[in-house]
């Protein structure tokens, strides 16, 4: 694009240069925060990979934000917290969830060494909803193949309940790492709003209506366990 | 994804952010917590994206402090301006609409084609290129002006027309 306007304001760029590439300490703790846990589930032949690659990182974030504590709890905020606090979340959660006969609660591994490692508030009882409707999806899977029409009510009950009582959609333009305030009590779970809730529902509709195409594929990348 | 970290901090301090390393980081955790929606291919212009609205957030912020200030002390600077650039091409591009502006400082500052910067805007390639043709020419209308404002400057601006 040689165009003289566009020349000019090439010109002009008050900040010619990018900066050197990212340091190794924010890339640690970055990648020691939980990542998206979409691709891990739809990925599975390259979550082993990546986890090893997180465990790499996280280890290497323990040390470094063991040295710098204060700096870095500063720096990140107080939405954030530590991997006891997010394991408790997630087995309160358990008590207030429901899973379908069958399913238990898989286990919420956090890197060994990970300590000093952080997530946000809430996302362990949001680790416990989604493990709870990925197993009713799956539930309701069989129950549809094998024509228990019990099954698939309650199956149905369920997740009408997890995303009437604990699912949020972010608002519009909402930002990235938006959570409803006041913080629920109850467990949570927040979708971005870009239709994929919505997705979610149609599944379910469909699914209410006997065909089990939508749940089952969800079932497939997500099965819990 | 993380070697572009050094090209967004530059996005967000050309877009006037005040802590353009911080706006930078919170990029990079929010592509990371979202790593599926980033393209492999080239995630600059998603990169832009999350940083544009995260340095508007930020202005907007900064706005509602200003207005709702009651005169005591504030670290907090005015909405965002763009840094060390020359009085008449600012002027010229702060009269721009929003757009218009960052359909040109993507092609020329963030150096994107045309199609990564539609993509960016999220809008189509051909709605992009129109935006852009208009952009320039509004810009050069406007640097026009200021020049004929200032009589014999003309020859300063070094104009052409397309």
């Amino acid at each position: 694009m040689s165009d003289s306007i566009i020349v000019r304001l090439r010109r002009a760029n008050p900040v010619p240069e990018a900066d050197a590439a990212p340091g190794a300490e924010l890339f640690a703790r970055i990648t020691s925060l939980p990542g998206d846990s979409r691709l891990a589930a739809s990925e599975r032949p390259r979550r082993r990979h990546r986890r090893a690659i997180v465990l790499a990182f996280a280890a290497l974030a323990a040390v470094v934000l063991a040295s710098t504590a204060f700096a870095i709890s500063h720096w990140l905020g107080p939405d954030l917290v530590k991997p006891p606090v997010t394991k408790q979340e997630y087995l309160a959660a358990q008590k207030q969830l429901t899973l379908p006969p069958g399913y238990s609660w898989p286990t919420f591994r956090f890197p060994p060494d990970a300590e000093n490692s952080v997530t946000t508030r809430g996302a362990g009882g949001g680790h416990a909803v989604t493990a709870a409707q990925w197993s009713w999806e799956c539930y309701w899977v069989t129950a549809i193949r094998t024509h228990d029409a019990a099954a698939a009510a309650r199956a149905q009950a369920a997740l009408n309940a997890l995303l009437a009582h604990n699912t949020y959609e972010a608002p519009a333009g909402a930002p990235e790492d938006w959570t409803p305030s006041p913080l629920p009590t109850r467990p949570f779970q927040v979708y971005a709003h870009d239709g994929g809730l919505g997705r979610i529902r149609a599944g379910y509709r469909l699914a209410a209506a006997g065909d089990a195409s939508r749940i089952a594929q969800s079932c497939r990348v997500n099965a819990p366990g | 994804m993380f070697a572009h970290l050094g090209a967004v901090a530059a996005y967000a301090r050309r877009r006037g952010s005040r802590d353009a390393d911080a706006v930078a980081a919170e990029v990079m955790t929010i592509a990371w917590r979202r790593l599926s929606d980033v393209p492999r291919d080239d995630p600059r212009p998603w990169l832009y994206a999350t940083a544009r609205n995260l340095v508007r957030a930020d202005a907007r912020r900064s706005a509602r402090t200003a207005a709702h200030g009651d005169g005591e002390p504030t670290d907090l600077a005015p909405p965002p301006e763009i840094p060390e650039l020359d009085p008449a091409l600012d002027a010229a591009l702060s009269s721009l609409s929003r757009l218009d502006r960052e359909a040109l400082l993507l092609v020329a500052w963030e150096d994107l084609t045309p199609a990564q910067a539609a993509h960016s805007l999220g809008i189509n390639a051909t709605a992009f290129r129109v935006r852009l043709l208009r952009a320039r020419r509004r810009l050069r209308a406007r640097l026009r002006e200021a020049s004929n404002g200032s009589n014999d400057e003309t020859t300063h601006l070094d104009l052409e027309t397309t």
